[in-house]
């Protein structure tokens, strides 16, 4: 039986959840930005 | 609240749902131990690339067909989340390899086909970035995005039997084998949440690649003289 | 002939004669897989044992090394004499133009790999003749393959930025089943093995090079229009 390894279970959701909010808070950035964009051309 | 609103509220009840599903619910497993529940992330994650990868082909051949860049938007917008899902799939196998496999990286079938679908697309969104032209970008990337697409059963099949050829599947494999019925449950609750990820995503995406054609349209137009300012006052 | 094959076989005569007057292309490539050949002994040798085991690979490595050269070109040359706009105003059915492409870069990269197996078999002891055959099967099967989504990114990737290295970029991923297989067979055909023990992979090897053309014919008329 093998032991338990819950280090790799923490390293794998780890690094999903950091590129998955990373993600996240890339699109949240662009859509400001071009929001702010879009309000000072008007 | 608006439908996108919602949608990413549903995504992070769906992740939560998963999280619990896969920690709670399911059972340890017999052979590898807890560090099986890896699969919980791993198995989604492809699911969710291929329907990622599915939509650009839809995507695709809708603008070839159509010339409407909103099936261009939803092409471009697929591959880049197909992408970072399938980068989630290739790094979580990995994670998972080394414990059971005592490797990082074996030329295991199902991460080879992963990681030639990751250059694949990677290759569509370079060529997206390398072309300037808009009208000219949206037809080339949908070119490749048909090519890809139809092309990934044709890897998938060569791999698997390059595989065989070469070495006797593993016996302490990442997947359990029967599958019991409470890990069948875990995964498809985690697949329903990462779909709903998915899908926010991309309608969020979408929205930005819109929000940017509408930017570079009026900044294209207010380079007339004055024309921009008419069009400006005429809204 | 019909019209459209009269149009395939006109873009072919062009590339041809283009070719036999300026030379440019063959030579180079021609030359080029002579210094494959001494890049493979400088890497892997002195062992000629090693070299002649991993021969199908090296075979199918340089071959579509000379391929990312030789297809990657066939589009920039129309390029350079504002030719671009005389292929995009041919009357009619556009695939006719994909052919043509096609075929001449078959010619080239069967050139190239003729020169290739000829050389090898004199320095590594390859019983290349004896199994001309079901060698010539695995070439042909390959090399058709190759060419079918080079000449379709070549045109591609004509018009874009950074076009020297986004051509590998695009076309090395989608060949990876053509490799796996082309070697496969290669490797059975120079053990002398009969093709039909291979049988799975030449399915797969002919039945990706249908899609490959397929889709090459049917989507080549989008990357010239505009």
């Amino acid at each position: 039986m093998m032991p338990d390894n819950w280090g790799y279970v923490v390293g794998a959701y780890g690094v999903a959840a950091v590129a998955l909010y990373g993600y996240w808070r890339h699109l949240c950035r662009r859509a400001r930005a071009l929001g702010r964009n879009r309000r000072s051309r008007a | 609240m608006n439908a996108t609103r919602i949608l990413g509220w549903l995504a992070a009840a769906g992740l939560v749902a998963g999280l619990a599903a896969g920690f709670g619910y399911a059972p340890r497993e017999a052979v590898q131990g807890n560090v099986q529940r890896i699969m919980y992330l791993h198995v989604p994650a492809v699911l969710t690339a291929y329907l990622a990868f599915g939509l650009v082909l839809v995507g695709s051949v809708g603008y070839l067909a159509t010339r409407r860049p909103g099936w261009d938007r939803l092409a471009a917008a697929a591959a880049e989340i197909g992408v970072l899902f399938t980068g989630v799939t290739i790094a979580s196998g990995s994670i998972w390899g080394k414990p059971t496999w005592g490797v990082w990286w074996t030329w295991d079938a199902r991460l080879t086909s992963t990681a030639v679908l990751f250059c694949v697309y990677v290759g569509y969104l370079l060529l997206r970035a390398m072309a300037e032209d808009p009208e000219a970008r949206a037809r080339y990337a949908a070119v490749v995005g048909i090519l890809g697409a139809v092309n990934i059963p044709i890897v998938h099949f060569s791999v698997k039997w390059w595989r065989a050829l070469h070495q006797p599947s593993t016996i302490l494999g990442p997947e359990p084998s029967p599958i019991a019925q409470p890990i069948l449950t875990a995964l498809a609750v985690n697949a329903v949440g990462f779909g709903l990820l998915f899908l926010y995503f991309l309608a969020r995406r979408i929205e930005i690649a819109r929000l940017e054609e509408d930017r570079d349209h009026r900044s294209a137009l207010s380079f007339g003289s004055g024309a921009g300012r008419l069009e400006e006052e005429a809204r | 002939m019909s019209a459209y094959a009269r149009r395939a076989w006109i873009v072919l005569w062009k590339d041809l004669l283009t070719e036999r007057r300026s030379k440019d292309s063959l030579n180079a490539l021609l030359f080029f897989s002579l210094l494959l050949l001494f890049l493979f002994e400088f890497a892997l040798g002195p062992d000629r044992e090693r070299i002649r085991a991993a021969l199908p690979g090296l075979f199918w490595l340089g071959f579509i090394l000379a391929g990312l050269l030789g297809l990657g070109r066939t589009f920039v040359v129309e390029r350079e004499n504002d030719c671009w706009e005389g292929l995009r105003l041919t009357p009619g059915d556009k695939s006719a133009v994909y052919l043509g492409k096609l075929a001449g870069n078959l010619v080239l990269m069967a050139a190239v790999e003729v020169v290739l197996l000829a050389l090898s078999s004199l320095l590594y002891d390859v019983p290349v003749f004896a199994v001309a055959g079901p060698l010539a099967v695995a070439l042909a099967l390959g090399t058709l393959g190759v060419a079918a989504v080079g000449t379709l990114f070549g045109a591609l990737t004509a018009q874009v930025r950074a076009r020297e290295v986004l051509f590998p970029v695009l076309l090395l991923p989608a060949i990876v089943p053509l490799l796996l297989a082309a070697v496969s067979l290669t490797r059975a055909a120079l053990a002398g093995e009969p093709l039909r023990e291979a049988g799975a992979w030449l399915e797969l090897l002919a039945a990706a090079d249908v899609v490959y053309v397929v889709v090459g014919l049917l989507t080549f008329e989008f990357i010239l229009d505009a």
